[in-house]
């Protein structure tokens, strides 16, 4: 007994003064992902890779809706990994308790949609599409593929398909 | 090839109808099922074999019929007379019987291998399978009001979301406990406070003071995770879910998840992930041993040693931090490797909180067992009888403190095991003192692997891109010596890369059918100790019921007052 009560003397006081004053985490703990709407660009790549479904990605009415609920959170950080912009990163934040409204927990962006250049139906937001004809500027492509891929960027998927289907037939003809 | 001398020797003395190899060192053995009490018998105590696990499986819908895989851990007996198994012959032998859907019966093992009881219970529960000749048949897992009509891993039983209606408490049926001839006390531990992650409700059967014999039952929160796993889940999921079985031993159950697959699939993983895996194992050893260490001292009301004991617990935890980013060591698991690095700055900070643990782990254990008196509370109490653990494959610190030496990292190594020296620990008494011994070992040598892993650790890739091609119908096994014994996922694969059926068997399922003998001819107020020293959590003395038979009266005990009993008896 008494060489138990040697250690305490030995080691003093450890207790840390927690929430009088900041309990440091380090730099590479993995807290609450903290979404920046600005930098997200709607691709849904995280919902994608999120296992318990905490992210959700979704068209409503004519915008794109992102949300994550933290309460569904495992803290995985798959969703770090795979963003191509950074706009979901882990941050140190641990402090997550929420009183009553579970809304707290909750993060939201709504994007707008843009619509296909030939039938004018939404079908992708417009910062995917400024995002990838960004990608597009940076890419050492031909010149003439650059301009055929700005063209197709612009279309909704089924537009896409029948247009390369013709542009093929035309092609062949060409050929032929 | 490892294993074929076992098969031989099988052989000659009973009809083996087909011999299949999932693994360097898993074989499965198809045998009649009017065969299979006495193969399974004479693989356990004849070549010298522990039960690891045994998985039901519904395999209409692949072969017409139901299945059953009793795996044995062929290692030898390990009791002194017996002879040795050298560990390069060492392997998995499991035994597998098909059961016509028109008949539903089997010949129950159990009579002949006391291991098999609470495996052969939960199948009935989960497929309505009926072993014949079964001692005990009640049920295990589900709820006493669960329709007694509905199996819910049959395929076709229920989906996954159906809950059935729950009974009105007044009509819900009584659960029968198995309660001794003669004029005894009887009384009720538990069952629970939901809040503790493992409630069970006990019976103690009491001549005075003096525990005759006792009866429990689990399963409070089955969650129902294989069911929620089967053909719905792909690995990248499945991981996580696994890991969640646990919130101590977490990781254990995710890299044994994971490998389940990765052996069926003859994937490799990288050499520095595997090191690392074995880091964060033993990161979480150490924690988990630190924590019932800590609560053996409090359930004898050896407060201080628990405060000193936490506190170094809490270093571990930093550790964890480090390797991992979390204080638990989740979510970084992943088919075909890990998804975190270590950077050369976080060993090195490793190192020396690992210094910091070692030298305040030995400081506390002599101040420990310079406690005379707390010494005494541990000693000769909860005895484990050897053959009671030979007969019933209890697994980890809890079979070792018995004086035989059963641990997956020596008998079938895996990932980086292979490559590390280190002395397993060992006890003797079997009582609870062994217990905590073993466990004080068990530090040691882990801060020892941990030490050896990061000398030893390669650099390069921690994870390779693991293309997951596994063919529908193959299973294999993975399994991890946990904190508290082994703990082994058997993963059957279906089609389009989902599971068909993963079989989680955590280490203290293992133990618990041996408890009953530990709690025999004890004072009722070690029971909490007892069960303690298991490490399960500490839930079930959350409340106590006395009940005098003779007068049909009834007294609460709090959790306060049995704490209070157990720790003024010197
Ligand atoms: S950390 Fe994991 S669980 Fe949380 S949102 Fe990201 S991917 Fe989903
Ligand atoms: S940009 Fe990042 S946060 Fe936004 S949807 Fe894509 S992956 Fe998610």
């Amino acid at each position: 007994m008494m060489k138990l009560i040697d250690i305490t003397d030995k080691y003093g006081l450890e207790t840390c003064k927690y929430p009088l004053e900041p309990y440091l985490v380090p730099e590479t703990y993995r807290g609450q992902p903290k979404y920046k709407f600005d930098l997200c660009i709607g691709c849904a790549a995280c919902s994608v890779a999120c296992p318990p479904n905490a992210i959700s990605v979704k068209a409503v009415d004519t915008k794109v809706v992102w949300e994550f609920d933290c309460g569904r959170c495992i803290f995985c950080a798959r969703c770090d990994e795979v963003c191509p912009t950074g706009a979901i990163r882990l941050s140190t934040e641990y402090e997550l308790a929420a009183k009553f409204d579970k809304s707290a927990l909750i993060q939201r962006g709504e994007m707008d949609m843009a619509s296909c250049a030939e039938c004018g139906k939404l079908y992708s937001t417009k910062r995917l599409i400024s995002y990838t004809l960004r990608k597009l500027e940076l890419s050492n492509l031909s010149e003439e593929r650059i301009k055929n891929a700005k063209f197709y960027v612009n279309l909704c998927p089924e537009c896409k398909s029948k247009k390369a289907i013709l542009s093929l037939e035309t092609e062949a003809k060409e050929i032929l | 090839m490892r294993g074929d001398k076992f098969i031989k020797l099988i052989e000659e003395k009973f009809n083996i109808l087909e011999t299949t190899r999932e693994h360097e060192e898993q074989l499965t053995i198809l045998v009649d099922r009017n065969d299979l009490p006495a193969v399974v018998k004479y693989i356990y105590y004849d070549i010298g074999a522990y039960l690891t696990s045994m998985i039901g499986n519904d395999e209409r819908s692949i072969n017409k019929n139901y299945a059953l895989y009793y795996v044995l851990s062929v290692e030898g007996s390990k009791l002194p007379n017996d002879p040795i198994i050298p560990n390069e012959e060492k392997c998995f032998i499991t035994v597998k019987t098909l059961i016509p859907p028109k008949e539903m019966t089997y010949p129950s093992v159990t009579p002949y291998v006391p291991a098999c009881v609470w495996y052969e219970r939960e199948v009935y529960d989960m497929f309505g399978l009926v072993a014949e000749g079964l001692p005990d048949k009640r049920r295990l897992m589900l709820s006493d009001d669960w329709p007694n009509d509905l199996f819910p891993l049959r395929k076709d039983a229920m989906d996954y979301r159906f809950r059935p209606e729950i009974t009105n408490p007044e009509n819900e049926p009584e659960f029968t406990f198995n309660e001794p001839d003669g004029d005894l006390i009887n009384i009720p531990l538990g069952p629970m406070h939901i809040r503790n992650e493992e409630p069970g409700h006990f019976r103690l059967f009491c001549d005075g003071d003096t525990i005759v014999d006792a009866d429990y039952r689990l399963f409070y929160i089955h969650r129902g995770m294989e069911k929620l796993a089967e053909n719905r889940m792909n690995y990248d999921q499945m991981g996580f879910l696994a890991e969640r079985i646990c919130g101590i031993c977490g990781y254990a159950h995710s890299i044994a998840c994971i490998e389940a697959a990765e052996r069926a699939g003859g994937i490799e993983i990288p050499q520095r992930a595997q090191a690392l895996r074995i880091v964060c194992s033993e990161i979480e050893r150490l924690h988990s041993l630190l924590l019932n260490i800590g609560l053996a001292c409090e359930a004898t009301g050896n407060y201080t040693a628990f405060m000193h004991i936490f506190k170094i617990r809490e270093y571990t935890m930093q550790l964890a931090q480090l390797v991992t980013g979390g204080r638990k060591t989740y979510g970084n698991v992943i088919i075909g490797g890990l998804r975190r690095d270590m950077t050369g700055n976080e060993i090195k900070q490793s190192l020396e909180t690992l210094a910091n643990i070692e030298i305040q782990v030995n400081e506390i254990w002599d101040a420990i067992m310079d406690d005379k008196r707390q010494v005494k509370r541990w000693k000769g109490v909860g005895v484990l009888d050897q053959q009671i653990a030979r007969d019933f494959s209890p697994v980890g610190p809890n079979m070792r403190g018995s004086g035989i030496m059963r641990d997956y990292r020596i008998d079938h190594p895996y990932d980086f095991y292979k490559k590390i020296e280190f002395t397993p620990s060992i006890g003797e008494g079997g009582d609870v003192f062994a217990r905590i011994y073993v466990r004080y070992q068990d530090l040691k040598s882990s801060i020892h692997i941990i030490r050896q892993c990061f000398e030893l650790m390669p650099s390069g890739n921690l994870s390779i891109k693991a293309n997951v091609n596994i063919q529908a119908g193959k299973y294999a096994m993975g399994y991890v010596e946990a904190p508290r014994g082994d703990t082994t996922h058997w993963i059957m694969q279906g089609g389009s890369q989902k599971v068909y059926r993963w079989r989680a068997r955590a280490s203290t399922y293992a133990n618990w059918p041996s408890l009953r003998y530990q709690l025999r001819g004890n004072s009722v107020a070690d029971a909490a100790l007892i069960v303690c020293s298991l490490d399960p959590c500490f839930s079930c003395t959350e409340r106590v019921i006395i009940t005098d038979i003779k007068n049909k009266e009834s007294k609460i005990l709090t959790e306060k007052d049995l704490k209070a009993i157990c720790r003024k008896k010197d």
